[in-house]
């Protein structure tokens, strides 16, 4: 008879196997028991086949302490620790002549377990343990073996001696640092301090402060856990420590609409540690950490829901730790296209337009180029509700996580989703420098040429950053400042192998705008599109105030969808002063807010002054539209841009641009002085907007792009 | 046939020293239990046939015990002239001795394998075997040493063997031949690209196929893909089938016995998708319910299942393990010997395969030959398909779905109990050209061909200008 000791750290998924192999173990001869780290009576093993146990169901109430322990190990060695607690599994395993470990989690209780019997055979699977009780049966136990004690070595009692001593010391320290310990301001004060005493080597100081931050925050200390972190990592030097330590009042900060001070310390940190999650053994969870990287840089407190961003203050500096990085390499590498774009010899030029967020700037294009015999246009909608949406769906880390691998089921699944398409093609335009360019950067276009235009929130996004522009033929923006700002934030849009960059007005139907305006209209001020933070419609109720000064006749009305609170706290914090403004100035009637309009030409008739409060635009469609209808266009100088090479003076005739509130006022009251000083002037304006910006005027340049 | 376990070669004592010298990379070589190896048995003996010495580079055979076995009786077809090295190589990934194991990797066993292959791919781009290169080129330069080959033949899987391949063409310029089988770049079980050219395992194919006297492949479909990839190799890529071996075929076709009960057969490795396997199973279980010839009948599966510490105990095993009731049976290995009497006891063959266009399977050849009604659980668009579109025993079309395979077994039953012997012979006959030797043959002949030509040094030397 055989004595075999099978051990189970999982709940085998495969039960008939399982009986099939019993039963061969026991027509072998083998005497089996099985071991295992659940609960095996759904296992429905014949008693006559084994006896089964659930590893340490004596055991398992053996003391907060040791249950703590178990709970913090890894799952092997969970399996472990409960089994040589288990009297009866120690009993069957000392008399074991084959222990068997059924799967990866039973791998190391065995192998201790054979440390401890050294007579026994130790093998991993069924078959290799139907084949050790043959081979028992056929040739007599090897003398070496046999001639061994069926007890531990001294060198694994030794071992086993420190491992205990050990325990007691972790377990000590655990209690010191642990949740509860955190409940008692005394201790905390403590570990303050002594975290960042002199003297702790780094590795040591790192753990003990990451330890006892989630201690503190799961205490419900967060602020103490911040003051601890903020003490200890001047004297920790490892990016990625550093950035565990820190991420917690970045996050704060950010929660709180605020710039975080040590942001660039996380993000280096985190871009660390994904590159080593990457070249190491676990590069599958590299993608989500690069995405807490991306989310922590282009956070929406820092770029949308503030009148400021660090990106635009400052592109290269602010995104050098994305671009210094590894990983940052790794995702700017250029793959290229194994043949250059083609133009079609002897037929019309076929157009694709591709889309994934919406055509709001596209149609008028697209019903351009529809309308030509000599051109053939297919579109590939990818915006929400369509077939091929779902392609997109967590697209982000499919990008980031085919670009640090170089390839990707994603790959594969954008070369189906295009290549048909692609291989019609001879341009394809993609509008909006989001996912659906990254994705279609993915495949080599082969001969087809690629067009991608960026408008303006992309920049202040990741979707750049994940696009391989090696594979875009023509870049195209709607402003010089916007594409200086690109330009400045991804560095390969040029230099050899980017892509050709170009500036071309948006296509806008402004000849439905010119219409009689109403009588009251020249005091009227209007602000269409106020939805977004950057709109900072209070910079527009400085105006009027400064107008009502001098003539209590001025007013505004503010057409469009209302910024949201709910976005942040920075948003919060906007719309609550917006909001407080509006009520003194709503109460005087001086105010009056549209809503959501759809006749915004007939809104227009009542508007005599049109005006561009934005901190950033990338052009501003609304306020040419309200210059077209024959409303004086006053513009802020958009402070991003402003004093740059390219700004809002370079999109508009200087005179229509001004520094402060005061400017705007001191222009308005000028041109609105006469009832025909203010005509003249709007029909100035109206005049140039439509010899400028109007489609049948912009249309032509677009042709280059698509009819090369 | 002469075996060293060591890395010193023992040639063969009827070697005159007058004959053509070839190392022929063959790791799988008998005995290992391989499907491959019936494939390596009658490329080594054809080129002992033609004149030459064969020299066979293998790995010792207990490493073999690890993934499918030993099949002793294979080695009992081997020419005796061959000489058969054997190197100390093994799959680490696949040992089950935990007392083999360091205490890293008893705590995380799929973690050290990860490592292991990672570690790997820095010596060559395949993960498993990358690590045996540095003991196949010294292997491959000493028995150059010892005695000089006119020839080398290399078969993938492994592709690690290419780095040997190239090593002693760059040192010693010995023309070679890759007998690449199911091809590398080609992904066989999906289709399209394994990998892009610009990768390494893409740079590795292309210097290899640049300069190869001649590539052999399993099946037009790859060699198609071959010729378009790389044009300028085309005129050397050549078909060799896998074909039969026909010790494996019974003697006379086999006649049913419908009272007994029927009994449909599968033999060979059994690595095909989970779902093609469970439909088959269900389209079984199916057609035994509704026909009546079905009655009481059995369902053999005969071959290998899993590899390591999975031998026999994965999702695979479970589903015929589970499929008890409908009469399915797995019975093991076959030993290549008691191939014969296997399908003289069968009355039909399931042909469960994975992959499509480019793939064939080595059984579906064998399953014609043993002449009897063939059901086919594949893709529709599948070599198999192909091979056997002229078969008049094949209850095809193929299927993947319970119910188009249910249909399948019962035309299978029908055909078993209704062909005629005349008939039978008739079918046996469509696969004569299949036989393993008959394919091998003529390849093996244009090489030595070729070699005593002086052809491939000529057009190598001037292609190996380039690499000086």
């Amino acid at each position: 008879m055989t004595n075999v000791l099978l051990v189970a750290g999982s709940r085998p998924t495969r039960p008939t196997v399982l009986v099939d192999a019993l039963t061969k173990l026991r027509d072998g001869g083998a005497t089996v028991t099985l071991a295992c780290d659940f609960d095996p009576s759904g296992l429905e093993i014949p008693a006559d086949l084994a006896e089964t146990r659930n590893i340490g169901e004596d055991g398992r109430s053996g003391g907060l302490v040791f249950r703590q322990l178990v709970r913090g190990a890894a799952r092997p060695v969970q399996v472990w620790m409960r089994a040589s607690h288990d009297p009866w599994v120690r009993r069957h395993a000392r008399s074991a002549e084959i222990l068997v470990a059924l799967d990866n989690n039973a791998v190391h209780a065995v192998w201790q377990l054979a440390q401890r019997n050294r007579r026994a055979d130790a093998v991993f699977g069924l078959t290799p343990a139907l084949k050790a009780l043959d081979d028992r049966r056929a040739r007599p136990e090897p003398a070496k073996r046999s001639a061994l004690p069926s007890a531990p070595s001294p060198a694994v009692l030794a071992g086993d001696a420190a491992r205990r001593a050990s325990a007691a010391a972790r377990l000590a320290g655990m209690a010191a640092t642990g949740r509860r310990a955190m409940t008692v301001s005394p201790v905390r004060s403590m570990w303050r301090v002594a975290a960042a005493a002199p003297g702790i080597p780094e590795r040591r100081r790192a753990a003990l402060a990451l330890r006892l931050q989630g201690s503190m925050i799961k205490a419900g200390k967060p602020g103490a856990a911040m003051a601890m972190a903020e003490r200890v990592v001047p004297k920790v030097t490892d990016a990625r420590a550093r950035a565990a330590l820190l991420g917690p009042a970045v996050d704060r900060d950010l929660a709180a609409g605020r710039v975080p001070p040590t942001l660039r310390d996380v993000v280096k940190g985190e871009l660390a540690r994904a590159e080593a999650l990457h070249t190491g053994s676990h590069p599958g969870q590299a993608p989500p950490v690069v995405g807490r990287a991306l989310d922590l840089l282009f956070h929406r407190v820092l770029h949308y829901d503030r009148l400021s961003s660090p990106l635009s203050d400052d592109p290269a500096g602010f995104l050098a730790p994305l671009h210094d990085s590894a990983v940052g390499r790794r995702l700017a590498a250029a793959n290229g296209r194994e043949t250059p774009a083609e133009a079609p010899v002897g037929r019309p030029p076929r157009l694709l337009f591709l889309t994934g967020l919406n055509d709001n700037f596209l149609t008028p294009i697209r019903e351009r180029y529809d309308a030509m015999p000599d051109v053939e246009t297919r579109h590939l909608d990818m915006s929400p509700g369509t077939p091929v949406r779902s392609f997109l769906n967590n697209g982000r880390a499919k990008l980031i996580a085919h670009r640090l691998m170089g390839q990707s089921k994603y790959g594969q699944e954008a070369q189906q989703l295009f290549g048909p398409d692609m291989e019609w093609a001879d341009t394809v335009f993609v509008d909006w420098c989001a996912v659906p360019a990254g994705l279609l950067s993915l495949i080599d276009p082969g001969t087809t040429r690629v067009v991608v235009r960026l408008h303006s929130f992309e920049a202040f996004t990741w979707w750049p950053h994940l696009v391989d522009f090696s594979r875009v033929d023509d870049m195209v923006f709607v402003s010089e400042h916007l594409r200086d700002l690109a330009v400045a934030a991804v560095p390969r849009l040029t230099g050899p192998g980017a892509p050709r960059l170009h500036v071309l007005t948006n296509a806008m139907d402004l000849r439905r705008y010119p219409a009689e305006k109403t009588p009251d209209a020249r005091f009227t001020l209007g602000l269409v599109g106020i939805g977004a933070i950057a709109k900072d419609p209070r910079w527009a109720l400085e105006v009027l105030r400064e107008l009502r000064r001098a003539d209590e006749r001025y007013n505004l009305v503010l057409v469009g969808k209302e910024p949201s609170p709910d976005a942040s706290a920075a948003a919060k914090e906007y719309c609550t002063a917006f909001e407080r403004d509006l009520a003194e100035l709503e109460g005087l009637g001086a105010v009056r807010r549209l809503g959501q309009r759809d006749d915004i030409p007939k809104v227009l008739t009542e508007v005599g002054v049109i005006l561009s409060t934005s901190v950033r635009e990338s052009f501003h469609c609304a306020l040419v539209e309200g210059a077209a209808s024959g409303a004086v266009p006053v513009v802020r100088d958009w402070p991003f841009f402003a004093g740059r090479a390219h700004s809002a003076r370079t999109v508009f005739p200087d005179e229509w641009v001004v520094g402060t509130p005061a400017e705007a006022a001191q222009r308005i009251l000028a041109l609105t002085a006469t009832d025909e000083a203010w005509r003249a002037a709007g029909q100035a304006a109206a005049d140039h907007a439509l010899a400028t910006y109007d489609w049948d005027v912009v249309a032509p340049t677009y042709d280059p792009i698509f009819k090369p | 046939m002469e075996r060293s376990a060591t890395n010193l070669v023992h040639r063969s004592p009827d070697s005159t020293g007058s004959r053509p010298h070839v190392i022929y990379l063959a790791i799988g070589f008998p005995p290992a239990a391989k499907s491959s190896a019936y494939r390596m048995r009658e490329t080594a003996n054809q080129f002992a046939a033609a004149g030459w010495d064969v020299t066979v580079v293998t790995i010792r055979q207990e490493s073999w015990e690890r993934e499918y076995g030993l099949d002793h009786t294979l080695s009992a077809g081997v020419d005796p002239r061959i000489t058969i090295v054997e190197l100390p190589l093994e799959r680490a990934d696949l040992e089950t001795d935990i007392r083999k194991f360091s205490a890293a990797r008893s705590l995380r066993p799929r973690d050290w394998i990860y490592q292991q292959r990672q570690q790997s791919l820095k010596l060559f781009p395949e993960p498993v075997f990358g690590s045996w290169r540095p003991a196949l080129e010294q292997a491959v330069l000493r028995l150059h040493r010892e005695r000089p080959a006119d020839l080398l033949v290399a078969t993938c899987v492994p592709y690690v063997n290419l780095a040997a391949t190239w090593r002693l063409w760059q040192e010693h310029r010995v023309p070679y031949v890759v007998d690449f089988r199911d091809g590398w770049s080609v992904d066989v079980i999906n289709g399209g690209e394994a990998f892009t050219r610009d990768s390494v395992s893409g740079g590795w194919e292309a210097k290899l196929l640049g300069d190869a006297a001649a590539f052999w492949c399993v099946n037009e479909p790859i060699a198609e893909w071959y010729r378009e990839r790389y044009p300028d190799v085309a005129p050397r890529v050549r078909v060799v089938r896998n074909g039969f071996d026909r010790d494996s075929i019974p003697a006379e076709p086999h006649r049913p016995d419908p009272g007994a009960g029927l009994t449909f057969g599968y033999l060979g490795a059994l690595n095909l998708p989970l779902p093609l396997l469970k439909a088959t199973l269900e389209g079984w279980h199916a057609a035994r319910e509704s026909e009546p010839l079905l009655a009481g009948a059995r369902f053999e599966v005969r071959g290998h299942v899993g590899a390591g510490w999975a031998r026999e105990d994965n999702p695979h095993m479970e589903a015929l393990r589970a499929a008890a009731a409908d009469g399915v049976t797995f019975g093991g290995p076959v030993p290549k010997a008691e191939v014969a009497q296997a399908y003289a006891r069968w009355d039909a063959l399931v042909l469960m395969v994975t992959g499509g266009r480019y793939m064939t399977s080595g059984k579906v050849y064998e399953f014609m030959a043993a002449g009897l009604p063939v059901v086919s659980a594949h893709e529709v668009e599948h070599d198999a398909a192909t091979v056997l579109a002229d078969y008049p025993l094949w209850a095809g079309p193929p299927a993947m779905d319970a119910a188009g395979l249910a249909h399948a077994f019962r035309l299978a039953a029908h055909k078993a109990v209704e062909t005629s012997d005349a008939d039978r012979a008739a079918a046996r006959r469509t696969a004569d050209r299949y036989a393993r030797d008959t394919q091998l043959e003529p390849a093996v002949r244009e090489v030595t061909e070729l070699i005593r030509s002086g052809g491939a040094t000529v057009s190598r030397q001037a292609a190996g200008e380039g690499h000086q």
